[in-house]
């Protein structure tokens, strides 16, 4: 994930572990996130996700593992950490009964922006997010997105180094999402970005790297291009075919450039009484000639094909596959 | 050094005024202000209409509306503080304050601050009464000695019950938990004095209940116009207690 990290790691987690009682909500974590960098942390609910940012961002202390933003270390000065973060927590809980510039005018106090650079601070976030004209509005009556928005300036406000936005598009309509990613990406190219989102194409098109995370421990972590490059190779060919389970199984797995084969026998049926059809999912490491090599395998032992088709797997299918291996 | 205390005198003025306005904002503290208008105004009109005919019965009138109003103090820090952290807790802005730049202490400061002008002003209310008495009760007017020292105790007991509130929101994120947290504590130090006089056969267990329940300084001592230093020291001392134990509460952010 250092790829593009020549200068220095603005975010170190090193064995990260944090429970909450009995239940393990990270076990382990380790990654970084250089200069410059917009990192994508994906995961299904629950993975830790929000933990993770959660002690990032210096709001709570993990159990063991070393966390530093910014060269500071987070349990021992979390003051300094908190002042080189921008933080979006999951939900954008702030005051519904402030008014827009009120909040902002609160949030700049906080963050320690002397009263001559207040005004203009506060004018740049608003304009940054595209929220100027909600600015007299009391925050309880904005919608979902606005809300969100009102957030991203917050984190903007004391133009922080890093930015940890945890699940920003998560409740936005389809506009609002792709003009929150237009906002991310003129915002990343500055900042040190680390997002969470399950959504795999934000992270195509807002990221340079993605890290996976699955029941508390991440489980792959890559430049989005290598990552994407390692998907473009792998496809998937679906063959009904009528025959004997095992050999037909043995047969396919045999045949070059083939990962895994699943066989689903729940759809036994067929049309002919007599001949039961089984479904067949082969997947292949190379794209090369996937579905001729099962014709020839299914001829050449003399059993009946009556499907044959090519599935494209989307970063989707090999993010469940990553993620479902792990379980 | 100097710069941080510039930084934490700023953070806890900043907090200090989102909260007074935030009590505004609120219904709550309206409806605590009429109700204490209300009922304090019907004993006033009462003890007004029955016993002030003749002008020595100012001092009665102002006894009888002090005493009863005092019975607010059991109820009305719990109503103001409820909120205070249980609210952000629940609504989870606390993430976005406590991972702002900002000390647990200045947060907890501010938001005592706020809590305490704000009781301040509903006990202030009450001095309309008296100012109605010193302008309509001429020539005798009200003796403000006793006034004076009975707010200057109201000032110094809220502390202790204000910190005490608000202590009690840090516990939970629910509104009515804390309230009746609080609310139990003060009903503890306040039947303290009816222990004591369970006990008072033995004076020095007496006295003791006698120094720790709240309102025994009051009866004796405030309404005849005596401040003791040491009763002071009894209830800044239970504050500083009761913010140290909320400043650790903030911090320890076990919660979820």
């Amino acid at each position: 994930m250092n790829s593009l990290a020549e200068s220095r790691n603005l975010i170190e987690v090193d064995g990260l572990v944090k429970s909450y009682g009995p239940v393990k909500a990270l076990q382990g974590i380790s990654f970084s996130v250089g200069e410059g960098e917009v990192l994508g942390f994906l995961g299904p609910n629950g993975a830790g996700k929000s933990t993770t940012l959660r002690i990032l961002a210096g709001f709570m202390p993990g159990d063991s593992g070393r966390v530093s933003v910014n060269g500071f270390d987070v349990g021992e000065d979390s003051l300094a950490v908190r002042n080189s973060i921008g933080y979006l927590p999951e939900g954008v809980p702030i005051y519904p009964d402030m008014r827009v510039g009120e909040y902002l005018g609160f949030r700049a106090r906080l963050k320690g922006i002397s009263r001559a650079d207040r005004k203009g601070r506060i004018g740049a976030a608003l304009e940054e997010t595209q929220t100027v004209d909600v600015a007299g509005r009391m925050i309880g009556t904005l919608s979902r997105g606005y809300r969100q928005r009102i957030g991203l300036a917050d984190a903007l406000l004391g133009e922080p180094p890093v930015l940890i936005l945890d699940e920003p598009t998560v409740g936005l309509d389809p506009e609002q999402v792709r003009q929150f990613r237009s906002l991310l990406q003129e915002v990343g190219r500055s900042r040190t970005v680390i997002l969470s989102t399950h959504i795999l194409s934000e992270v195509e098109l807002v990221c340079s790297s993605a890290a996976i995370i699955s029941g508390g421990r991440l489980v792959a972590g890559d430049t989005v291009e290598n990552l994407k490059g390692s998907l473009a190779d792998r496809i998937c060919v679906v063959a009904e075919v009528s025959g004997p389970h095992k050999a037909v199984s043995a047969a396919f797995e045999a045949l070059p450039g083939v990962s895994r084969v699943e066989t689903d026998r729940s759809e036994d049926a067929g049309d002919d009484p007599g001949v039961v059809y089984c479904r067949y999912r082969v997947f292949f490491n190379d794209a090369g000639q996937g579905a001729e090599t099962i014709f020839d395998a299914v001829s050449s032992g003399g059993w009946r094909l009556r499907q044959l088709a090519a599935e494209e797997l989307s970063l989707e299918d090999v993010f469940l596959d990553i993620v479902g291996g792990e379980e | 050094m100097s710069r941080t205390r510039l930084s934490a005198a700023t953070n806890t003025w900043a907090i200090f005024q989102r909260e007074f306005m935030a009590l505004f904002y609120s219904p709550i503290a309206y409806v605590v202000l009429f109700l204490f208008m209300i009922s304090n105004g019907w004993i006033f009109y009462y003890y007004c209409v029955n016993y002030a005919r003749d002008p020595q019965q100012i001092t009665l009138v102002i006894r009888s509306l002090f005493a009863f109003a005092f019975f607010w103090i059991l109820p009305l820090s719990p109503l103001l503080t409820m909120r205070l952290f249980s609210e952000e807790k629940r609504t989870g802005t606390i993430e976005v304050l406590m991972t702002a730049p900002v000390r647990a202490a200045e947060v907890v400061c501010g938001k005592f601050l706020a809590t305490q002008l704000f009781y301040m002003l509903i006990w202030s209310s009450l001095l309309l009464f008296v100012l109605m008495l010193e302008v309509l009760g001429k020539p005798a007017g009200p003796d403000w000695g006793p006034i004076k020292s009975m707010y200057f105790g109201l000032f110094f007991l809220g502390c202790m019950t204000n910190s005490l509130g608000l202590l009690a929101s840090t516990f939970s994120r629910n509104q009515l938990v804390a309230a009746v947290l609080s609310l139990s504590g003060n009903l503890l130090f306040f039947s303290l004095l009816f222990l004591g006089w369970i006990y008072r056969e033995t004076p020095e267990l007496q006295r003791l209940f006698h120094y720790l329940s709240f309102q025994a300084h009051f009866s004796s001592e405030y309404i005849g116009g005596v401040v003791e230093l040491r009763y002071i020291v009894f209830y800044l001392g239970f504050t500083s207690l009761f913010l140290f134990l909320s400043i650790n509460m903030v911090n320890g952010r076990k919660w979820r």
